[in-house]
């Protein structure tokens, strides 16, 4: 079993596929840890990629620092993985809070990444996220991790998906529980108490960027990938049909299929960015298709773009 | 080694395993609720005090719990752990903390939350094991309760007032915490127990195309390399 020092600390990570060739980085969302990559993982070392997946601190097998967990050390751990990977293509996704640690790699270390794919993730926290957030700390306080995962099931999934799987809930509940300690995850949740929007700072990643959002996601909404979007330069939008915040555990295929596109198009030169937005398709091997000129992405109904709106938006954009 | 405690005996965790966890438990608890009872004055006069008589009640109340849902037995290891494990709970001043008082109560807070963080008693039972048991239940019980005690100790660890010696502070968490953690494997190793296979358990998730009780039935074996 891999580990990786940082700090003082010990990290354990999974390599997976090819040692030469491609390589992706996938950074966990909170309450994860690399097991659960595993399909999503198959996926990309079929298409040929070397996979690296590893547990943030506070996360799985890696060490939990007791009280204080700083994002800068969750940003050198990532680093100290791709310095592993070598030289070569790197792509880094994460999602959720792993996208944030995500960014902040790529705001400072652009220059180490071939391609960055922010999932569900977001660079301030603006007031529905805070009280979320807050509300989700005191639910983990108040009802340890099985309650968070309670609240964390309807904003991770569909309903449809909930159902279909409703015979393996009460396992997951168990597994992630078993998985997860209270005091890790509060100091990870905590992490963020001082936590300085990087929204302004996101015009310095310069590498080729794949937001990924999921249409109904109401724990990180469009607005905060749309602040992605008009930030950072060589950025384009996908939309994921009927996805909530979780798409990466909801459908592993489909999310794989669009990162090893995306990472394909990069590699090729065929990749251009240009703040565009796209629907990925429902079903891998499907085409993404251009959100439809002159509506507005941000509406979850058709409304067309007041001719008022097109020019402040450009104008943040081009900013 | 095994994840969980177990094989069951007559469907029952064997009373020797019971008698070893509860006998930790209660040393640890017991020492928590004994330096609680000491630092806390007869008439309280501020409002921190109020948080510490609350956790002093409920130590004792799972000393109370543990010794009636435990199957007790006989255990001729009991005498060497048990001097082993109250060693270890003493209370000593910190490093790196001028004020002595203030340093004793920085281990204080620390020994509990090391013991409210890092100790999953439930987290040793089977998946499958049954709800209504009393041990099972109390195991649950405790862990639960730990979440919400360890609050105060991270108000405390984390306030204001600490913030001059934070690192002081958090070194004696991660020494307590270290300590705590190890004595408790070693507890647990001793019976043949290893709980970091928890992690190499396959995510439900990843299980739709195998029935539940396949993936439930999942061996309890610890995947770790030694």
């Amino acid at each position: 079993m891999p580990w990786l020092e940082c700090n003082s600390r010990r990290i354990h990570y999974e390599l997976a596929g090819p040692p030469h060739g491609p390589a992706c980085v996938l950074v966990n969302g909170l309450t994860q840890y690399v097991r659960l990559w595993h399909p999503f993982r198959d996926a990309l070392v079929a298409k040929g990629f070397q996979v690296a997946s590893f547990d943030m601190l506070g996360q799985g097998q890696s060490d939990k620092p007791s009280l204080f967990i700083h994002q800068d050390d969750q940003v050198a751990v990532l680093g100290r993985l791709i310095e592993r990977l070598g030289d070569r293509p790197i792509f880094v996704a994460g999602i959720s809070f792993g996208g944030v640690i995500a960014l902040r790699y790529a705001i400072d270390h652009g220059d180490k990444i071939a391609g960055l794919v922010p999932m569900s993730s977001f660079a301030e926290i603006p007031a529905q996220l805070l009280m979320l957030g807050n509300a989700l700390r005191t639910g983990l306080i108040l009802g340890g991790t099985t309650f968070l995962q309670d609240l964390l099931f309807p904003m991770n999934f569909s309903g449809e998906w909930l159902h279909s799987m409703r015979h393996l809930i009460e396992l997951a509940r168990h597994r992630g529980w078993l998985a997860n300690d209270v005091y890790a995850l509060q100091n990870l949740m905590e992490s963020f108490l001082e936590f300085e929007p990087l929204t302004e700072r996101l015009s310095a990643i310069r590498v080729p960027t794949m937001i990924l959002t999921g249409e109904y996601d109401f724990l990180t909404p469009r607005p905060l990938q749309e602040s992605l979007r008009i930030h950072i330069p060589d950025s384009a939008l996908v939309i994921i049909q009927r996805a909530y915040h979780a798409f990466t555990l909801e459908n592993p295929g489909l999310t794989a299929y669009l990162l090893t596109r995306f990472a394909e198009d990069v590699m090729a030169g065929r990749w251009h960015g240009k703040q565009s937005i796209w629907v990925a398709p429902e079903n891998v091997g499907g085409e993404l298709v251009r959100f439809p000129e002159g509506f507005d992405h941000m509406r979850a109904i058709p409304v067309r773009i007041q001719a008022d709106e097109i020019a402040p938006r450009q104008t943040a954009a081009a900013s | 080694m095994k994840a969980f405690l177990g094989p069951l005996e007559n469907g029952r965790i064997p009373a020797l395993q019971q008698t070893r966890v509860s006998a930790f438990l209660m040393s640890a608890h017991g020492a928590l609720a004994g330096q609680l009872g000491v630092a806390l004055p007869a008439s309280l006069h501020h409002g921190w005090q109020v948080e510490m008589h609350s956790q002093y009640c409920r130590e004792m109340e799972i000393l109370s719990l543990l010794g009636r849902a435990t199957s007790w037995i006989p255990d001729p290891a009991l005498g060497f752990l048990i001097w082993q494990w109250q060693l270890a709970w003493v209370p000593r001043p910190i490093s790196g903390v001028a004020d002595r008082m203030q340093g004793m109560l920085i281990d204080l807070a620390a020994f509990g939350h090391a013991l409210h963080a890092v100790i999953r008693p439930a987290a040793l039972l089977p998946e499958s094991y049954p709800d209504d048991d009393p041990f099972a239940l109390a195991m649950r019980r405790v862990e639960f309760e730990s979440g919400r005690l360890m609050q105060a100790q991270i108000l405390f660890l984390k306030g204001p007032e600490l913030v001059p010696v934070r690192d002081a502070v958090a070194s004696a968490v991660e020494r307590r915490h270290a300590q705590v953690r190890d004595l408790w494997q070693n507890m647990l190793h001793a019976m043949e127990i290893d709980t970091s296979g928890r992690h190499a358990l396959v995510p439900a998730y990843q299980a739709a195309a195998r029935p539940a009780e396949a993936i439930a039935a999942q061996p309890s074996v610890a995947i770790r390399e030694p």
